[in-house]
């Protein structure tokens, strides 16, 4: 390594690293602080059984995650977070697709349609939760009388205060969030294809069935992957709207992993288990994402072969 | 985080979505550009979904100016009949006006600093090779996936220690695990959009590195950091994570403490509404702004190919 010993050297190049380094020391201090060393700190925290209330700590090592594997509530959590990552991805890139394909048009106004749509995205999440409340009030919310008027709701009942359709509700709001980022994502990635393509088609005698799902549809697969790379790390550990909506309730009825750390940890207040469940949570996205990156390195080497 | 990844995910993917070119608006073919019947159907489509995603916005604003009176009824009608002015009142002779306020100082510390930071760091990693450089990309890319929520013990455990749970500062130390990187990561791809040699002729001319960077490079960013201190801004000011174990008493920002709010019996929903209309308010009226930059920032983009 001829690196370090350059840095040192009086000459233009040790001269670049140093600046180099200098406008990148304050942003790698904050990452060390305030990044890295809370990540070590919940490690450590992991092994210690800690009590919030009274700060005492006894070591526990491995016992936090042994604990894990009994726990029932988290099984349920765990089964919730799965239908919850599911459900809301497939219902946003689905959404987001359709309506990146009605907004792929030369009509007037277009711009100001695709800026209206990107709404939901843009507005904070206790607007959302806080308004989606509101409409789904069981005695004077707009949607909740309307089904409670055709009779597929209960007198007076609120579809997010019911443990049948807490989860189910949370989803739906949370595609209503989400689409908008799936439709640009898409949308940028349809505006990059040929257009020749279609015109070639076209000349084929090809429909617009066959041409979404000849020419669209292929060309929106990278689109499609980043998406659901991002969005199911973001979705599967999202906190917030589940939290302003129901507080994973009733029941535990729509508990999900966040919002059961954080509730084990703020509300229970034993600090270390909620500090195991998350690091194993960590792990576990680390190893995904290190088994997705490996699949996609080897898939791209054979392609290339 | 996921509130986090809101705005901030904007300019990624419209970096290959040139707006179309206005010349040859009139050559390109819309793949669906047919029939009439088919023409009705796509403008009912978006007609519907336009109504989807602005219909809760528009609902909100409307239940914040609506009279206690039509708020509360069996069927709630969906135009109002008089417009009131009393539920904002209401909320202004509240804490609401002191939880704006923390909300607006926190948002602003932790753009001014993330913003300072990130160019720094984004102005290294693009400009310099220096030892660590690879190291400090690589965590760049981990913290900006790394869940909110996973870092939240921690995070809570390490600022009880310093003494900053309860205060204003803590929120924005908090706050900066969120935006950093993010900031880091946007001005890395404006600076690489910004053409080298001009910072080496102001180098040969005698300007050292932080001159050259001040001097010429700094003036260049003006759209790139208008943009990213906007996201920076917007996403401090939706956060609610960690804000909410952070923020206690008088320090609650908005929405921690418009959260608290819901879980009393007599729910005042008009004057709930009235906050959520206030604090989105901000936001869409920069996104609207935002957009403007974004194209700004693409063109530079475009020309970097």
């Amino acid at each position: 390594m001829a690196s370090a010993p350059t840095l040192l050297t009086r000459g233009p190049a040790g001269r670049q690293q140093r600046a180099g380094l200098a406008f990148a020391a304050p942003a790698a201090l904050l990452f060390a602080t305030i990044l890295g060393y809370p990540i070590f700190e919940s490690f450590r925290t992991s092994l210690f059984s800690m009590d919030l209330l009274t700060g005492r700590a006894t070591f526990a090592g491995l016992g936090n995650f042994g604990a894990l594997l009994h726990d029932m509530a988290l099984r349920s959590t765990l089964g919730h977070t799965m239908v919850w990552t599911v459900l809301s991805l497939a219902g946003q890139l689905g959404l987001g697709l359709a309506a990146a394909l009605l907004i792929d048009a030369d009509w007037p106004g277009m711009r100001w349609i695709r800026q209206l749509l990107l709404i939901p995205y843009v507005i904070p999440v206790i607007a959302t939760a806080l308004v989606w409340r509101w409409m789904l009030d069981g005695h004077y919310g707009i949607i909740s009388a309307n089904l409670q008027s055709w009779g597929v709701l209960q007198e007076g009942a609120n579809p997010l205060d019911q443990e049948s359709t807490s989860l189910a509700t949370a989803i739906l709001i949370n595609i209503w969030r989400g689409f908008p980022f799936a439709m640009l994502v898409f949308w940028a990635r349809m505006q990059t294809i040929d257009r020749a393509q279609y015109e070639a088609a076209k000349v084929d005698g090809a429909g617009p069935w066959q041409e979404f799902t000849h020419i669209t549809l292929p060309n929106l697969r990278s689109a499609m992957m980043s998406l659901l790379a991002l969005r199911g790390i973001w979705t599967l550990m999202y906190f917030e709207l589940v939290w302003l909506l129901t507080r994973g309730g009733p029941a535990g009825s729509s508990e999900t992993l966040s919002t059961y750390i954080y509730q084990v940890a703020m509300g229970e207040f034993q600090v270390g288990y909620a500090a195991a469940v998350a690091s194993a949570a960590g792990l576990f996205l680390a190893a995904a994402g290190l088994a997705a990156w490996i699949v996609i390195r080897l898939r791209g080497r054979r392609r290339h072969v | 985080m996921f509130s986090l990844h809101t705005a901030e995910q904007a300019p990624q993917p419209s970096a290959p979505g040139r707006t179309p070119p206005q010349t040859g608006a009139a050559t390109r073919a819309t793949p669906a550009g047919g029939t009439i019947a088919w023409r009705a159907g796509r403008v009912v489509a978006l007609a519907l979904i336009v109504f989807f995603a602005i219909g809760p916005i528009l609902w909100m604003m409307a239940s914040s100016l609506r009279p206690a009176g039509e708020l509360f009824q069996a069927h709630p009608s969906l135009v109002p009949s008089s417009v009131t002015f009393t539920w904002y009142q209401e909320v202004f002779r509240t804490d609401a006006l002191r939880w704006f306020a923390n909300s607006f100082v926190v948002a602003v510390c932790t753009t001014a600093i993330s913003l300072t930071v990130g160019t720094a760091a984004g102005y290294a990693v693009a400009r310099f090779t220096f030892p660590g450089r690879r190291i400090l990309l690589a965590c760049l890319g981990i913290s900006y996936l790394f869940p909110a929520i996973l870092l939240l013990v921690p995070l809570y455990l390490v600022l009880a220690a310093l003494g900053l749970v309860g205060g204003l500062a803590g929120i924005v130390i908090a706050h900066l695990t969120i935006t950093v990187p993010l900031t880091t990561w946007l001005m890395k791809s404006f600076v690489e959009a910004v053409p080298k040699e001009l910072e080496e002729a102001a180098r040969v001319d005698g300007l050292g590195y932080l001159g050259g960077f001040l001097r010429i490079t700094l003036p260049l960013l003006r759209t790139g950091l208008a943009t990213t201190a906007m996201v920076a801004f917007i996403l401090s000011w939706d956060e609610f994570l960690l804000a909410s174990v952070i923020a206690q008493g008088d320090n609650v920002t908005a929405p921690v403490g418009m959260a608290g709010l819901v879980t009393s019996f007599d729910i005042r929903w008009g004057a709930i509404m009235a906050l959520s209309t206030l604090v989105t308010i901000p936001v869409l009226v920069l996104f609207f702004v935002l957009q403007r930059y974004f194209e700004k920032g693409l063109t530079i983009g475009g020309v970097k190919g």
